[in-house]
């Protein structure tokens, strides 16, 4: 089995990736399963997505604990606890990263684990396409590489995944040109096909009873986004021109994340951790105060600070 | 004889008035109706304090209930059958809340075919929901439950809302003597509602149900959840001798007649059960030792209790007047995974359907499970489910659907 486990952020085609290693290991004539997960949330959250990859029945479902890959779609999502990139990562599993570094500046500036591979995909993508939107076809092209499909069947499955969303030939084509590029071009790096010993019973344990205050799914605390810190999730970030702001507090009302505070002389204050970058302030204000800025990959915004 | 006449349906909104409720969102059904008018019009007198409101719907009645109980207020509300099942989803919401309000159920049989009397598939879908249940057997029962309910409802260890249940017809619309409590003695058995948890304060907001999108917190509150209807059976014993040290009347979490020597047991709920003990005091002048278990608490299920009453007997019926279509009546299989550990479990379990919409329990139905019962005692050998109906009326079937179709009998 194969086990191979990518992570983006919303938007960026981690899932449709995992469905064309998926589709072009099936195509090559093994039992393949591929799932996505992901919350009520939108582009730029994190999202993980597991393929799987075997020549029997493969009796495993969901979540892919001991991966023998990852794939990590932006580079961001290492240093975010809540995207859990780590998990399960040791020296034997094969890591690619989608970085202008190198496996050995990645690793020297990350200390991540694992036998480390980087492209830069975001950089071919926007040579090739003109722009920056979903990787998912060549990061279903570095995975097949690095798992050992074939060029055809990858694509192959890049076509039918990509016709499935409803891309038009012409742009279908385009990818596969440039995915295979990125098939080419990734550095291989060894993947363990080593047994792993079976899990050792976990020591059970049941819950006490508690007070309803503690017992209940109930939130008192102000400001409790601590854990998930969703201004990584931003495209574009709201920005103050100061000397248009009239003070009207209309930003402060309509923020639906509550990440806008007000200073003492009527000026909005945005917590750019947890700002999600859905502009409803710069929408709503009525003098154009609040403007969006695009923000830059590495810079920032997408380490959420 | 000593008390009032009075409905079940009476008698449950007399619960709610001495229970000094704050809110009583209202939507009307068949056979429940009587309740929400009796409350409307003490609202409207003044004879109560609370808020009525009529909703739109069940589903919004069970909203508006859930949301005021979240602010603290205590709150009072009543449904039946379809009525029940179109609030089912916000009944999960509600448990999940931890918002102990009280729901009066009159139970009736669900479509289709649509009818109006009772059985018990209506609050039997309620069975996982999270809500408590306690099944009355006397009008009496239905007013002294309602008070229960709102003490275990409202204790730190429970925190869950309860369905107080009586049947359509048979308590809904029958009348017999019920003796009223003293207000001032209720205020005693019922302190103020004053949740930590809960409320409603400008300043201080808070969040209930949140989402939590992964399985571990999910799972903590669903076993919370758990853990507090579970501890119910204590505050129930508690309940109830606070109640019968006030009030003179007992109620436990199940209730045993003539079972002392019993051989052959037959467990019934609700109102039946009344029939139950009569047929049980017929069989007991022929010199057979039967004996009935009526089940009250549903929910939590109160396993020890009923494992104590029917261990060491010889064969056990369970009366289900509920069908769950492909496998059987529902308490039965209850009763059986129960019973499964029990070295002196009953050497035969015997699954009797009966009561389906209404449907008489007549005497010579409870004499046929009674020797049925006991045959299959004798043999060690279980049996059923066996539907309770006969040769009569299925030849008053057969006209039915002669005309219905229109056929040449």
């Amino acid at each position: 089995m194969r086990a191979v486990r990518f992570h983006g952020r919303g938007g960026q085609g981690a899932k449709t990736a995992s469905r064309i290693l998926g589709t072009a290991a099936f195509i090559e004539g093994f039992v393949a399963q591929d799932s996505p997960i992901y919350g009520a949330e939108r582009r730029g959250a994190p999202v993980a997505a597991f393929t799987r990859i075997d020549t029997v029945p493969i009796k495993q479902r969901g979540v892919i604990v001991h991966p023998d890959l990852v794939v990590i779609a932006d580079a961001s999502l290492v240093g975010d606890p809540a995207a859990r990139v780590l998990d399960g990562i040791d020296d034997r599993t094969a890591v690619f990263v989608n970085s202008p570094l190198t496996a050995e500046q990645f690793q020297a500036q990350t200390s991540l684990p694992g036998r480390l591979t980087t492209l830069d995909l975001t950089d071919i993508a926007l040579q090739q396409f003109g722009k920056r939107g979903a990787i998912s076809a060549l990061l279903g092209a570095v995975a097949g590489r690095l798992v050992g499909l074939r060029r055809d069947s990858v694509r192959e499955a890049i076509a039918r995944e990509l016709a499935d969303l409803g891309l038009a030939a012409p742009a279908i084509k385009r990818n596969q040109t440039v995915a295979l590029q990125c098939y080419e071009a990734v550095q291989m790096v060894p993947i363990d096909t080593g047994s792993r010993e079976p899990a050792a019973p976990v020591q059970l344990r049941t819950p006490a009873y508690e007070p309803p205050t503690r017992g209940t799914a109930r939130i008192s605390a102000a400001g409790n986004s601590i854990l998930r810190e969703t201004g990584g999730w931003r495209t574009f970030r709201p920005v103050l021109v100061p000397d248009k702001c009239n003070g009207c507090w209309l930003c402060f009302a309509y923020c639906p994340d509550g990440v806008i505070s007000m200073t003492k002389d009527d000026r909005p204050v945005i917590d750019y951790t947890h700002c999600k970058g859905c502009q409803i302030c710069v929408h709503e204000c009525p003098t154009e105060a609040l403007v969006a800025e695009r923000e830059k990959e590495g810079g920032v915004a997408w380490k959420a600070k | 004889m000593e008390g009032e006449m009075m409905t079940g349906n009476l008698a449950a909104a007399w619960g709610a008035r001495l229970a000094d409720v704050d809110y009583v969102p209202a939507f009307p059904i068949t056979p429940q109706t009587e309740i929400v008018e009796a409350l409307a019009k003490w609202c409207e007198s003044g004879a109560m304090a609370a808020r009525f409101v009529t909703l739109d719907s069940e589903h919004s009645m069970m909203t508006a209930a859930g949301a005021a109980a979240a602010t603290g207020a205590r709150v009072f509300t009543a449904t039946s059958s379809q009525g029940l099942l179109y609030a089912l989803e916000v009944l999960y919401s509600v448990s999940g809340w931890r918002a102990p309000l009280v729901l009066v159920n009159v139970s009736r049989a669900l479509a289709a075919p649509i009818t109006l009397e009772p059985d018990h598939n209506d609050v039997l879908a309620a069975r996982d929901s999270g809500f408590l249940q306690i099944h009355a057997e006397t009008c009496q029962e239905v007013l002294d439950s309602i008070l229960m309910a709102y003490r275990i409802a409202e204790d730190e260890r429970v925190m869950l809302p309860v369905i107080v249940n009586l049947d359509g017809f048979y308590l809904s619309f029958t009348r017999e003597p019920v003796i009223m409590p003293d207000p001032d003695q209720v205020k005693l058995f019922l302190p103020p509602f004053r949740p930590a948890h809960l409320g409603f304060k400008a300043s201080a907001p808070h969040a209930l149900g949140v989402a939590v999108l992964s399985g571990t917190p999910y799972s903590y509150f669903r076993h919370q959840m758990h853990l507090a209807a579970m501890n119910a059976l204590d505050v129930h014993r508690e309940a109830a001798a606070a109640f019968e040290q006030l009030f003179g009347r007992r109620y436990d979490v199940v209730e045993g007649y003539r079972l002392d020597d019993a051989e052959d047991v037959l467990v019934m709920t609700n109102a039946f059960a009344s029939k139950g003990k009569a047929a049980v005091d017929v069989a007991r002048a022929e010199g057979k030792r039967v004996g009935l278990l009526r089940l009250r608490m549903i929910r939590p299920w109160p396993a020890d209790a009923i494992r104590q009453a029917l261990q060491g007997r010889r064969a056990v019926a369970v009366l289900d007047q509920n069908l769950s279509p492909g496998q059987g009546g529902i308490l039965f299989q209850e009763i059986a995974a129960c019973l499964y550990h029990e070295s002196l479990r009953p050497r035969a379990l015997c699954s009797f359907i009966g009561g389906l919409g209404g449907k008489n329990l007549s005497e010579g139905e409870l004499r046929a499970i009674f020797e049925q019962t006991a045959e299959a005692g004798l043999s060690g050998k279980g049996i059923g489910p066996i539907l309770l109906y006969t040769e009569a009326e299925h030849r008053e079937m057969v006209q039915l659907q002669v005309l219905a179709g229109g056929l040449k009998s």
